[in-house]
């Protein structure tokens, strides 16, 4: 038991919502060109600690949490339980997203004086997990059927995908004029496992019958396509560690997307930027198995004395006639067919405004333009489902506190949680850059609780352009 | 310049203890309590049927019967789970004869591990007479039932006015098995 504590309390720490609100628009963090390639560019050049770059882990549930079932507070688990799954339906989802930089780097070119343009990659690995709360069929694991004649029981309520890539990327960064800045992303996916189940279709029903009792009615398209996973689970398989190797290193299925971006400096108080991130697919074709039901079959029971009045058949031959007919219905038929899976695309936009000059008291003077210490601003944050888009707002506060610090706090509000505060603060001490935030800060008082967790930590080597 | 300096230690500080977050008490052990009671309804038999369906060649039909092999009860899901089974039957008879239904169920080594009998009695002027027979199974009928590999089924004519092809009514039979199940935590 203690150890899935602990674990529980590692992945809640080590957890961010895909929605990196707090690193978004932090420009002095190298990696928030990974939020907005068209975002402003603070250093000349700049290298990751490899696999320390970026750390970002999210779990997040929109329905209950692990307090409201595991609460040690006298009321029975089963009660607890049910009270859960009564208050979810089949759009509270759960989701897990977690990304390691394995490197990155990136530096600015151009012609000596001002260099306009910028140039980043790296290669980061990527697990995705999000699985929506099958409702209709844990109802029917529950209580069966006996208390739901004529409730239609969807199977579209089975919707899940995970997949873990690994995704090498190239970004470009120009500076137009002092107001515009864009730039864009070039990403190359390599999967190494893939399994989605997101097509699901059909019902199950059973109702008042004319015959007998009731009518099964069972219309069933159910399928399961994996990727990368044959090769691991198959009885023969002698996957290696040198096999995982070289499926991160475009070793498995390939796949192309880009992202794009912008700032706008509409004075320098006001700025306004958005971006688009991961417009992108995969296309599975190497280690695919999928699996499909499809069938339909009303069962109202077996007529065992009149067979089939007329025909002759026994009750046996009669029997064996139903027995096929489930058996159509449920046999798995297993495919290789290819597929393509699109990448969760995401949207971020903001608007920005910064105040308050530095002031030195020696000389109450004000400092170089430019040098506002706060800023505040609203974010948008979207990311696409196979169900309805999630979204996120969120309002910030910046401030450089005092040389080479820099902090943020957010206040956001999402499928998750309408009052969810994050910190994040940026640490540059020489060229050592290190940077950790983290969200959800009203329910660190019982982690438990929280329906998402995360932190985010990194560390870079940066090269800045006469910094302030 | 000292209260900026000191400013982001207080932030660093703060910042730390909320990373050591705080926990309300927890019991995970509760999985074991995991328990789920469905109750699962399944028509079993039917039958619907006008009276001249028991003259066979202008001779009256006595009995008819047939058997069903039977592999639901052959699951280790069922035999640890289920834990209560109800057959329920309803007839509709507007014949002016009665039926009776026996059920036998066998075992693997066709062994007679258990047998019921209920009837449909006469109608009078075609009325339409409802009759309903629950056979419950628990404890030792529960352990007959889950070793039941056959089903034999015999309907039979009851002693009567003579059937003829222009004989009026009909006989109906519906039945459900109410399966109880008891799941507890073996996750």
């Amino acid at each position: 038991m203690k150890t899935i504590n602990i674990l529980i309390l590692f992945i809640s720490w080590f957890s961010f919502s895909q929605n990196k609100q707090i690193l978004y628009g932090f420009s002095e963090i190298p990696q928030s060109l990974l939020l907005n390639p068209g975002g402003e560019v603070k250093n000349d050049w700049y290298f990751g600690i490899p696999l320390l770059s970026h750390i970002h882990a999210n779990i997040g549930s929109s329905g209950s949490t692990v307090y409201d079932i595991f609460a040690d507070d006298g009321v029975d688990f089963n009660t607890k339980l049910r009270n859960a799954i009564n208050s979810m339906n089949s759009t509270d989802f759960m989701r897990i997203n977690q990304q390691l930089d394995i490197f990155s780097g990136g530096f600015a070119f151009g012609n000596t004086y001002e260099k306009k343009a910028y140039l980043s990659f790296g290669l980061y690995q990527e697990f995705n997990f999000l699985a929506y709360f099958p409702k209709d069929f844990a109802v029917l694991a529950l209580e069966g059927n006996q208390t739901n004649i004529n409730r239609i029981f969807n199977a579209n309520h089975f919707n899940a995908q995970t997949d873990i890539v690994s995704v090498f990327h190239v970004g470009y960064n120009k500076k137009v004029n002092d107001a515009f800045t864009f730039g864009f992303r070039g990403k190359i996916y390599s999967n190494i496992i893939n399994l989605s189940t997101t097509q699901n279709r059909g019902t199950f029903i059973t109702q008042v019958g004319e015959n007998n009792f009731y009518n099964h009615i069972f219309n069933l398209d159910l399928e399961l396509k994996t990727s990368g996973l044959a090769s691991l689970t198959g009885d023969d398989s002698d996957f290696e560690a040198k096999d995982l190797k070289k499926r991160i290193l475009f070793g498995g299925n390939l796949g192309l997307g880009f992202d794009v971006g912008f700032t706008y400096k509409y004075n320098d108080k006001w700025t306004f930027d958005a971006s688009l991130l991961d417009i992108g697919f995969i296309k599975h074709s190497k280690d695919v198995e999928n699996y499909k039901v499809d069938g339909a079959y009303t069962f109202e029971g077996i007529n065992p004395i009149f067979p089939n009045s007329g025909s002759g058949q026994t009750a046996d031959e009669y029997w064996s006639e139903i027995e096929e007919d489930f058996e159509d219905l449920f046999t798995v038929d297993t495919t290789a067919t290819k597929y393509t899976t699109w990448r969760p695309a995401k949207l971020n936009a903001s608007l920005n405004y910064a105040f308050g000059k530095k002031t030195e008291k020696e000389c109450n003077c004000l400092k170089e333009a430019g040098g506002y210490l706060n800023a505040v601003g609203m974010q948008l944050f979207a990311i696409s489902t196979p169900k309805q888009p999630q979204l996120a707002l969120t309002a910030y506060y910046y401030r450089r506190l005092i040389k080479g610090l820099r902090v943020k706090a957010t206040y956001t509000i999402d499928s998750y949680s309408f009052k969810n505060v994050g910190l994040g603060l940026s640490a540059h001490i020489g060229g050592a850059n290190f940077y950790v935030m983290a969200d959800n800060f009203l329910e660190y008082k019982n982690i438990y609780n929280a329906q998402s967790v995360s932190l985010q930590l990194g560390f870079n080597y940066i090269f800045n352009k006469n910094e302030d | 310049m000292l209260k900026q300096k000191i400013k982001p230690y207080t932030l660093l500080i703060i910042f730390g203890f909320a990373l050591i977050s705080c926990t309300k008490d927890i019991d995970f052990n509760q999985v074991n309590d995991f328990k789920a009671t469905p109750v699962i309804e399944s028509s079993l038999i039917f039958l619907n049927e006008p009276a001249n369906q028991f003259i066979d060649d202008g001779v009256e039909i006595i009995s008819i019967q047939d058997s069903v092999e039977i592999d639901f009860f052959n699951n280790g899901f069922i035999q640890d789970n289920l834990i209560k089974t109800e057959f329920v039957f309803e007839t509709n008879n507007s014949i002016h004869r009665g039926f009776q239904v026996q059920v036998d169920f066998f075992n693997e080594s066709n062994q007679l591990v258990h047998q019921f009998i209920f009837n449909a009695i006469a109608s009078i002027d075609n009325i339409n007479v409802v009759e309903n027979h629950i056979e419950t199974f628990e404890d030792s009928e529960l352990v007959a039932l889950k070793s039941t590999r056959l089903m034999v089924f015999t309907l039979s004519v009851l002693s009567g006015n003579a059937i003829n092809e222009n004989t009026l009514g009909e006989i109906q039979l519906k039945s459900k098995g109410i399966f109880y199940l008891n799941i507890e935590r073996d996750l």
